[in-house]
């Protein structure tokens, strides 16, 4: 079995070797990085699969890390940060960072993100069938089918979907989201998202008023559940 | 026309009454001839003389008497029609005349003159205390300026303005260039400043107050005035006014600051205390738990080291939340916060906290109720939530296990209102307005549940920070109602789908 590498990004070593031995756990090949500038020169001697990274490291500023790898590399990068700093969870994903988990965490939590970072977002230019659940979206066509049935969406609700759809179990930011469906020039107007999603889940939500496939996170995005991380 | 004819009646306006006396001295004198003496003709003539004293200065009468005297000469006394003098007599009646005139016109000179001071005194009091009433009712120093620069202004008939010193020990500066010059130096000289000029006399004067200039005042009077004048001493006595009740309002501020040091401090160690406490006892059972555990996992049987792992867990997100609430009063309660407001949807908010609440405790259903199509609030999303779950968690903690909870939300006015409902024991009427003070507790708070007495504190301090409004209701049926409101979203930012070019 082909096991992932993950590189571990953590000043305090407490929480280093609590995240690097659940890891372990979960079968994962962990190695550890103290500071940014370990993190980047560990890189540069074996690309891992995917990075977790605390964004307050004592020497390199966590947005800057990312943005550092991001200039090189694809690996995903998943965020550990405070709750209450959804304006850093919001700036490390907008600059590249795949996936954030708060501190505290859960060990599933965790998991889930892992697993669906290492998940590859299908790229734009390979238009094809996505399969989210219990949704088929033909890019090709652009049509969608809930549980084998045809729903009509309009082009901006297409283009909605697709966006998150590319990006399932990811939070999508808002200005993600606005840039590739409304333009770079749109991408503080969230109001229109507000409205989008909501005409988006009477669609395709069993019960829009009790979502269960676009999930809001507050303050950061929207997240498309695939079924299998529903559990 | 009119003007010049005003011009025409003030020139000769002061030459009226003397003019006026003199003639019908004479017109009396000519009724009176044909059946009096001589003597009772100058009596006449005096008559007049007097009458005239009376309301004019000592020179518009002595002129006036003189004037008389000759007109006396030339038309009663033999040779009539010719000035000449003949008798003794008659020269000795023209002295006491003059004489006359000259000491009545002082008299009734120096009679007008204490009236007018009187008078003056009686305006100067009532002014001083109408300014002394409206400044000792004013709270602050831009308030005293303003009163004392509006009576001042009306008092002298000009503009008035008034400068204060700056909390960094400047003078405020006035407006025109002319005027800053002047006020600082009245401000730092401490002196009286006047400057003519064809605008208007500018007369700046320092308020001082007993140990440092507290500020300055301007006027341009109507009619200019010195230091040393009648106005003069007004001005200061008003200036004085303004200066105590400066020196007033600024001992009131250094006694507030005081007290408000004071209440910090109380504060200060009952959250050290409370904190302390609460902070120290999580932390104990997690330390005692993990040393349990240490070096005998192999011992304990595997049950009983789940239950004491999941006490070392739950011990630890209780921390985690106390350390999360601290952290939020203080954020919230610093001056420089400032929300990042964006549109957003209540029927997120609402699920994005019920599902957060219902990660740590499933023990109660809650049952939320979001009218259909409400518009978008401005919020910050996050801030929200906390509210949400803050009031969620208290419900639960005050209501019955096996009750519901209640989220109701709704559009009322410009706004939106969130209910939280709960059917326990409810807060008692004394209680509703201090249950959002920090670390205050109402009566049926259980003693050892990791609550410190800020959870409503926040929810105030985030609903105030939005515009909205929090309060506690008495439930029909028994409970507790907690409702709150935040505003819409401006206009712009309630989109409808036909605005946004959707094909």
């Amino acid at each position: 079995m082909n096991r992932s590498l993950l590189l571990v990004v953590e000043d305090d070593p407490e929480m280093r070797s609590v995240v690097s031995f659940t890891l372990r756990n979960y079968g994962y090949d962990v190695r550890e990085a103290a500071t940014g500038a370990e993190a980047l020169s560990q890189i540069q001697t074996r690309t891992p699969d995917a990075m977790v990274l605390d964004l307050g490291l004592p020497d390199i500023d966590g947005f800057v890390v990312t943005a550092c790898v991001r200039q090189e590399h694809e690996f995903p990068i998943i965020v550990l940060s405070a709750r209450g700093e959804e304006q850093h969870q919001v700036r490390a994903l907008d600059s590249g960072a795949n996936d954030y988990v708060t501190k505290p965490f859960r060990e599933g939590e965790l998991m889930a993100r892992i697993r669906a970072a290492l998940r590859r977002p299908v790229p734009v230019a390979e238009r094809r069938d996505l399969n989210v659940g219990d949704l088929r979206i033909d890019s090709t066509q652009r049509r969608v089918f809930v549980r084998g049935k045809e729903v009509t969406l309009t082009r901006t609700e297409f283009d909605l979907l697709d966006t998150l759809a590319r990006n399932a179990d990811r939070v999508v930011t808002h200005r993600q989201i606005l840039r590739a469906v409304w333009g770079a020039e749109h991408v503080d107007e969230v109001h229109y998202l507000r409205v989008y999603i909501k005409l988006l889940r009477t669609k395709i939500e069993q019960d829009p008023a009790r979502p269960t496939r676009i999930l809001t996170t507050l303050g950061v995005g929207y997240r498309l559940v695939s079924s299998e991380s529903i559990s | 026309m009119p003007s010049k004819l005003q011009a025409l009646t003030r020139a000769f306006r002061g030459y009226g009454l003397p003019v006026g006396c003199v003639v019908l001295s004479i017109v009396g004198a000519q009724l009176v001839q044909p059946y009096g003496h001589l003597a009772d003709l100058a009596m006449i003539h005096l008559l007049g003389i007097v009458f005239l004293s009376l309301r004019s200065s000592v020179r518009t009468s002595v002129i006036a008497s003189v004037v008389s005297i000759f007109a006396f000469d030339f038309f009663f006394i033999s040779p009539k029609f010719a000035l000449a003098w003949s008798d003794a007599e008659s020269i000795v009646t023209f002295i006491a005349m003059v004489v006359v005139a000259a000491v009545v016109s002082k008299l009734s000179e120096n009679l007008r003159r204490q009236e007018q001071a009187a008078r003056a005194t009686a305006t100067r009091t009532q002014a001083l205390y109408e300014l002394n009433v409206e400044l000792s009712s004013s709270r602050d120093a831009a308030e005293l300026a303003a009163v004392t620069a509006r009576h001042v202004g009306k008092l002298f008939g000009g503009p008035a303005t008034v400068l204060l010193q700056t909390a960094e020990g400047a003078l405020e500066p006035a407006e025109s260039a002319r005027d800053r010059t002047l006020s600082q130096s009245a401000w730092s000289r401490r002196e009286f400043v006047k400057q003519g000029a064809p605008s208007g006399t500018a007369i700046w004067v320092p308020v001082v107050g007993a140990h440092s200039s507290l500020g300055a005042v301007g006027l341009r009077p109507k009619i200019p005035f010195e230091q040393d004048s009648e106005q003069g001493f007004m001005l200061s006595a008003c200036v004085s006014q303004l200066a105590t009740a400066l020196e007033r309002v600024q001992l009131a501020g250094a006694v507030r600051r005081t007290q408000l040091e004071a209440e910090g401090e109380r504060l200060r160690s009952s959250l050290l205390s409370a904190v302390s406490h609460d902070l120290k006892t999580p932390l104990a059972t997690m330390i005692a738990a993990g040393a349990a555990l240490i070096g005998r996992t192999g011992e304990i049987e595997p049950k009983a080291a789940d239950d004491v792992l999941r006490s070392l867990v739950s011990e630890g997100e209780r921390l985690s939340r106390l350390i999360h609430n601290l952290l939020s009063v203080s954020r919230l309660e610093s001056s420089t916060v400032e929300l990042r407001r964006t549109p957003e949807s209540v029927d997120d908010i609402v699920l994005s906290a019920v599902e957060r609440f219902n990660d740590r405790s499933r023990k109660t259903p809650i049952v939320s109720e979001i009218a259909p199509d409400l518009p978008l609030i401005s919020a910050e999303p996050v801030l929200l939530e906390q509210v949400l779950v803050n009031l969620l968690e208290n419900a639960t903690r005050y209501s019955g296990s096996d009750s519901s909870i209640f989220v109701h939300a709704r559009a009322a006015g410009g706004a939106v209102l969130v209910q939280v409902e709960d059917n326990g024991p409810g807060i008692a009427e004394h209680e509703r307005e201090k249950v959002f003070e920090k670390f205050y507790r109402g009566q049926h708070a259980p003693k050892s549940d990791g609550g410190v007495g800020l959870g409503l504190t926040i929810c105030r301090s985030i609903i105030r920070a939005h515009g909205g409004k929090i309060g506690v209701r008495e439930r029909s049926g028994g409970g507790t109602l907690v409702e709150f409101t935040v505003p819409f979203a401006a206009a712009r930012e309630q989109l409808s789908r036909e605005a946004s070019l959707d094909s």
